[in-house]
């Protein structure tokens, strides 16, 4: 080959078309394997190899993009930028990183859960209670999970004249949890909902990882709106989970907790209407007793009153019974009337006898 | 949607029911009260048959 056609490259340069190549090639590789050397220089940069049995790879990430507590031995699945350094070294430029296998995620999960906790994060007075009367929904979740499904269905059994509005976001996987937080970010933006509700059904430990990423559930903790979380099964308890104002054990549960059955309602005021009806013939009963009781009493009353005007003129006519002339006259008296002087004829009643009488006499009674 | 939120009907309801219990309660009323109420309960059955939830999904992108 003549020398004078050869290409021929700066370092520089060289390294650069490198680059073009290899992020024309990948324009984000997503590649599982090993965490060893693990650190972080100047509290900001992140470094640690990713190995599996035959081979090692360097990868560096900003301390900002970590979302999980990391240490030597963790599988972790990384969306990556390969590249060459300006010191020639093959790299991985991080952009995101989760623990994966159980293992993994059960030992990143307690490190977070620890630190959280120790910022308060899940203290219980941090909690908010539901509205007592709720209208206004937004649900987060992917609209072609399971779980968003059963949500709805439940809703729409239970209540109607909701207003509801879904953000549908990838409920797993790598970039799911910035999904999460935008939707949480639009809705607190907006403040048109009463209620935030995170949405998942089950799946396994990899697929319900992205609700124990410290970003989310810091999202979760600082959302204006009260938010409750409805992820995975019974057993599964995340980060969310526990920096949520209310947890619901599945997304099922969840539109129970935020809703009203109609069929209790129904049933509840069915039973208030019966209730009064029986109340009211109560009343009823009542009155006619009282009527009862009154109109005896009134018998009663007229009764004493008779007996005593009963006793009343029987005493009068005993006095009258007294006054009576006839009872003197029957003792032996007699009545005189005319007019009493010498020579005047008057007349004199005896009990069996009328008597005229000529005065003869009148002398004052000593 | 019914004109009358049922919230605020199944309010009523209740506010009805403590009338019979209240010292406003009059016997002369009660039987107009409780037609009412009966009435209320059954127009409270129908709209909640009828009411249907709007469940909308945002038209925004949460990837970007």
């Amino acid at each position: 080959m003549n020398q004078d056609t050869e290409l021929v490259y700066s370092v520089s340069e060289f390294q650069e078309i490198c680059n073009q190549i290899l992020e024309n090639a990948f324009t984000g590789v997503v590649i599982e394997g090993e965490i060893a050397s693990f650190k972080v220089n100047q509290n900001k940069f992140v470094f640690f190899d990713l190995k599996d049995d035959k081979s090692s790879v360097g990868c560096f990430m900003m301390k900002f993009a970590l979302r999980f507590p990391l240490e030597d031995g963790m599988k972790v699945r990384i969306r990556a930028l390969p590249k060459l350094t300006d010191w020639g070294k093959f790299s991985l430029t991080v952009q995101s990183i989760m623990p994966v296998g159980e293992g993994s995620i059960k030992k990143s999960l307690e490190l977070l859960k620890k630190k959280l906790a120790a910022e308060g994060l899940f203290l219980p007075e941090r909690k908010r209670a539901l509205p007592p009367e709720i209208e206004k929904i937004g649900v987060i979740s992917s609209t072609q999970a399971a779980g968003y499904a059963d949500f709805c269905k439940i809703l729409n059994e239970r209540w109607g004249g909701l207003s509801v509005q879904v953000a549908h976001t990838q409920v797993q996987g790598i970039v799911a949890a910035d999904q999460i937080i935008r939707a949480l970010n639009y809705f607190n933006e907006r403040s048109e909902v009463q209620v935030i509700a995170l949405i998942r059904g089950g799946g396994s430990a990899d697929d319900l990882a992205v609700f124990n990423d410290e970003k989310l559930v810091r999202a979760v903790a600082a959302s204006k709106i009260p938010v409750i979380t409805g992820i995975g099964h019974e057993i599964d308890t995340s980060l969310c989970d526990m920096a949520a104002d209310v947890v619901a054990s599945t997304p099922s549960n969840a539109a129970q907790m935020l809703s009203r059955d109609r069929k209790e309602v129904v049933s509840a005021n069915r039973a208030e209407v019966k209730r009064v009806f029986t109340l009211l013939n109560s009343k009823i009963d009542f009155e006619k007793q009282n009527l009862e009781i009154n109109c005896k009493e009134a018998q009663r009353q007229i009764n004493v009153k008779i007996t005593s005007y009963e006793q009343e003129v029987s005493g009068i006519v005993k006095v009258l019974e007294q006054l009576n002339p006839e009872r003197v006259l029957a003792r032996g008296y007699a009545l005189l009337s005319g007019n009493v002087a010498v020579g005047n004829v008057v007349n004199i009643t005896t009990l069996k006898q009328e008597i005229q009488a000529e005065i003869k006499d009148i002398k004052k009674r000593s | 949607m019914a004109t009358k939120k049922i919230s605020t009907k199944i309010d009523e309801l209740k506010a009805g029911v403590e009338w019979f219990y209240s010292d406003e309660f009059e016997l002369d009323k009660a039987a107009a009260k409780y037609k009412d109420l009966t009435v209320l309960a059954k127009d409270i059955e129908k709209d909640l048959a009828e009411l249907k939830n709007e469940i909308k999904v945002i038209d925004e992108d949460f990837s970007k």
